[in-house]
Parts: structure tokens; sequence; C-alpha cells
């Protein structure tokens, strides 16, 4: 029953923008490239995807994000875990990292075009920096925050530090981890849209900001689309996984 | 030339004095388990030393059940803490089996008063965390009888968030028990559980301590608790923490509605309620008052 209501509840609001839509484009006398009708948006995305150019575009932008996401995890847990764990590492690290953290992403693309160039790398670059840092700074929370009575409990048993780590530390962060990992691959997701919107010759932003170019409005909303939707999927997605890391976090709530 | 002759004799002196301490720990070793010998422990608040423990002295025979009372604040934790090997101590001796303690091993479990049990662990992996050296047979079958001995099996595989404060307690104790230890340190370990499922740990752990001939030393702020345990009674005054009294307690006298437990009760009572306790805690905290508006003032 509440689920049903849940369900009811989450459609109102999109079926409230089709039928403005709908009538925007009936009576609203909007030029074609402007505001297409949704029957000219579903045609478009019939043909990309027949001529597969969307999936192309999507596998392009896809394999930098995993790329660079997984750049970014590896360096991101291992710093976090670092400087989490040692009060030198954060007090000579976490305050640099904080101011650079408040710059915005896109405000990092004209530095690296300049240094990396327009190709491949300076996307996976600007992945990893955005991927980066909400990662390091879950994990830097979730590895402090261990309390010290089960710190005290692997004194008690003399783990070695190693040990300490891997029983402790890590179990402790991982569901924090996991907050990280999962807001770095929606924010790697944006940042490389962002990127390719800015310079590239492939991709689903390249492609976005190509269908703007030559006034197509249809093929620019089957883009837009299609980034929603793959990121809700991923999102899904790395949440199922993760909660099979994690058993007992369920147990917690219940 | 005469400093090497000194050096020498020195050297020669603390030679016998080594021997002495040596023959002096082996002939306790046969008696004292545990032996705390003028134990001085501070820390520093506000970076100003505070005595926690003042000239402790203690010496625990193999077998017996020793319980600690004391007002909160008193440093009873911190002494059993000290006994692990889990807290440094300033000056003193402290000794495990003849031999200065210098961190915790593997023949002396502590149980906590939150259990602190690791979350993410099965049930069986908590109790088997100190018992990773062994092969994993070994370590199945000391988890499985400690499991036994607690009454939680069948409870292998379920997480901590999923047995109840007292059923997590007993896992606790089989985790401080799954090694053998010959010395089991407990911390208020039953200081969070009702009233009724209390009496039944006190009894379990009474019946456990038999069976197995631990040495059991354990803190506790309830004092009924601490005369049904107890062989013997530390009771324990507060900042710094001294001992007032040690208790022997008789087999009769561990009976909960006998005569001779009121007694006990009343003596214990009067050491830790007694008007002159009171105020010397009154006293030491408006002198304490009076420092801190002193600092102010010279701040400002």
């Amino acid at each position: 029953m509440k689920s049903i209501k849940k369900t009811v509840l989450a459609l109102i609001v999109p079926f409230g923008i089709i039928v403005a839509w709908y009538l925007a484009v009936k009576y609203g006398h909007t030029p074609e490239g402007i505001l297409p009708s949704m029957e000219k948006v579903w045609k478009a995305f019939k043909t990309n995807i027949e001529n597969g150019q969307l999936t192309n575009d999507v596998l392009v932008s896809l394999s930098r994000v995993v790329k660079g996401y997984f750049v970014a995890a590896i360096l991101g847990i291992v710093a976090g875990s670092v400087i989490g764990m040692s009060k030198t590492a954060k007090d000579l690290f976490l305050p640099i990292i904080t101011v650079i953290r408040q710059i915005p992403i896109i405000a990092w693309i004209p530095l690296i075009i300049l240094w990396c160039g327009i190709g491949e790398e300076s996307k996976v670059v600007i992945i990893v920096l955005a991927a980066f840092f909400p990662i390091l700074v879950n994990t830097e929370n979730g590895i402090e925050k261990t309390p010290e009575g089960m710190l005290e409990v692997a004194r008690l048993y003399k783990l070695n530090p190693w040990k300490t780590f891997i029983k402790v530390y890590l179990p402790h962060a991982l569901p924090h981890m996991l907050v990280g990992l999962r807001l770095g691959l929606g924010v790697a997701w944006m940042a490389v849209v962002a990127s390719e919107l800015i310079a590239a010759s492939s991709g689903i932003g390249y492609r976005m900001s190509d269908a703007r170019s030559l006034m197509m409005a249809d093929v620019v909303i089957v883009c837009m689309l299609v980034v929603g939707i793959i990121g809700v999927v991923m999102d899904k997605l790395i949440g199922v996984i993760f909660g099979m890391f994690t058993p007992w976090e369920k147990l917690k709530k219940a | 030339m005469g400093e090497t002759i000194k050096g020498q004799q020195n050297d020669q002196k603390k030679k016998t004095n080594m021997i002495k301490v040596d023959q002096e720990c082996f002939m306790k070793g046969n008696d004292y388990i545990i032996n705390v010998e003028h134990l001085h422990k501070q820390f520093l608040v506000d970076k100003k030393p505070m005595d926690v423990l003042s000239d402790i002295n203690l010496s625990i025979k193999r077998g017996e059940f020793i319980t600690i009372v004391g007002h909160s604040g008193c440093g009873k934790s911190t002494l059993l803490k000290i006994m692990c090997g889990l807290v440094d101590y300033e000056d003193g001796i402290v000794e495990r089996n003849g031999h200065a303690v210098v961190g915790p091993g593997p023949k002396c479990g502590m149980v906590f008063q939150d259990h602190r049990l690791l979350p993410w662990l099965k049930i069986k992996d908590n109790v088997g965390f100190g018992l990773s050296a062994l092969p994993k047979k070994e370590r199945e079958e000391s988890v499985r009888k400690h499991l036994e001995m607690v009454g939680l099996k069948g409870f292998e595989n379920s997480y901590p968030a999923q047995l109840s404060g007292g059923m997590s307690q007993r896992a606790a104790i089989a985790r401080g028990l799954a090694n053998n230890p010959t010395i089991l340190l407990l911390d208020e370990p039953f200081g969070a559980l009702d009233a009724l499922t209390r009496i039944q740990m006190q009894k379990e752990i009474l019946r456990i301590q038999k069976e197995q001939s631990t040495t059991m030393v354990m803190v506790t702020h309830d004092i009924d608790e601490a005369i049904v345990l107890g062989n013997r009674i530390v009771v324990m005054s507060a900042r710094p923490g001294k001992i007032m009294d040690i208790i022997k307690v008789s087999e009769a006298g561990r009976e909960r509605n006998s005569e001779e437990f009121g007694r006990y009760k009343k003596k214990i009572y009067d050491y830790l309620f007694s008007e002159e306790n009171n105020e010397m805690t009154y006293k030491d905290v408006s002198s304490d008052i009076d420092e801190i508006q002193k600092k102010k003032k010279n701040a400002s």
C-alpha cells in the first residue's frame, strides 16, 4: 500500500511536466528548433539509436568515466585512510585540501586544457579531480571516527597496524567510503559531460554541443535525458553492489 | 680510574638486587598471579598533572575473585587497564605471573562495560577475534566451546546488532575467555544490563569462574554485586584513588539474604558514604572552583 502511494506521488510532477510540454507545443507556437514536440524527440532518439551514434557517444563518455573514476577511487581511499589515521598527515594536508575543494570543477577545465590539451587525457584528469575529493573526504571521515573502544580491543589482542587497519578501521569506514564512492561517481559523470561540452570531438557532451550549433533541440533533449537516466542507473547499481559489502549496516536500521 | 671502580661496584649492586627481585618473584609466583605495589598514576588535565591512583598495593592469588568498588572517577577502571597493560603507569610495581606488565598479553583477557563487539563481524568471528594465530580447526573448536559456555549456541552466524544487551555481553565474555586466559579483568561488565539479567549473569560468571578456575578481577559500582561475587572486596576512595580497605568475604556472606551479607553491605556503605569523605569531596570541588576563578582573573 505504502509503496503504491509512493510511486503515485513520484509520478505526479513528471506527468505535469509532460502535460505542460504538450500544451506549450500545441498552443504556444514556439519554433521547432527551440522546443520540439515529444514525437520529434522520440523520433530523434530512434534514429540516433538506429545509426549507432548515441550508443557510441555514451560508450565513449562512459569509458572516460570508468578510467578516471578508478584512479580517483584508489587515490581517494589511500589518501583518505592515511589522513584519517595519522594526525600529522591530517594537519599537513587537510587545510590545503579544504581550500582546493572549494574550486568548482568547471573552473579547472581551462587550466587542464592548457596543460593536457583537448584529448583523452584532459577528460580523464578532470574526472579524477572531480571524483577524488568526495571519496577522500568521506574515507577520511569514516577512518577518523573509528571509536577508541574498538581500537582498544585491537590493542588488547595485539593486532599489528596493518591488521588493525584491515579488521577495525576499514570495516568501520566502509559505509562512509561507499557514500564517498557514490557521490564521486555522480560527480564524475557530471564532470565528463561538462568537459565534453567545452572541448571535445566525441562523447555525449560533444553531441549535445554539436546539436545545439545545428539548432537540433530534439537531439539536445535526447542527450540530456540519456545523461540523466544513466546517472540514476549508475547510482542505483552502485548502491546495490555496495549494500552487499556491508550486510551488518542493514541490521542497524531495522 | 676511580669512576670505573665505582661503576663496577654499582653494577655489582644492581646484579645482587636483581637476583633478590628474581627470588622474590619466584616465591610470589606461586601464590600471587597479580602483584601491585606502591602504584602511582597521574593524568594530565589541562596540562596539569592530577593524581588518579595513589599508593595502590594489591596482591591477588591464583583463582581468586576480586571485586573493586568505589565512586565513579576513583580510578578503578584505570587500575584495571594498568593491570591489563592498556595504560602506562608512572611509579610502582605491577606484575602478572611474576613479570612486570609491559603490555596486553594473551593470558590476560578483558571485558568492557559496553560489549565492544565489532558490528561487522559475526558472533563467531567476534569471539574468535584474538585467536587468529591458531589453526582454523582449533579456533572453531574454542569458539564453539565458549559460546556454549555462555549459552549462545546457535547464534554463531548472527551479527551483534541482532542480539540483546545481555546476549552481547555474554558474547563479550566468551571473547574474553576464548584464548583460555588465566586472568580475566571485567570493567563493570553488567553495568548496562537490567536488574534481572544482571543477577542471572552474576550467577553465570560465578559458575564459569569455578569451572575454569580463572582469576577474575571485576570493577563494579554495585555493592551487592561486589559482595556476591568477590572473595575479597577492594573499597576505593576518589581523587586520588586510594584503597580504603580490602574486605574478606566469607562463603556464607555471599548469600544475598544472609545476615552477614547485610553487615558487609553496611560496612561498605559506611566507607563510601561517610560524612568525612563527603566533606573531602566538597572541599576538593570548591578548591577546584577557586582555582578556575583565579585562572579566569589572570587571563582577563
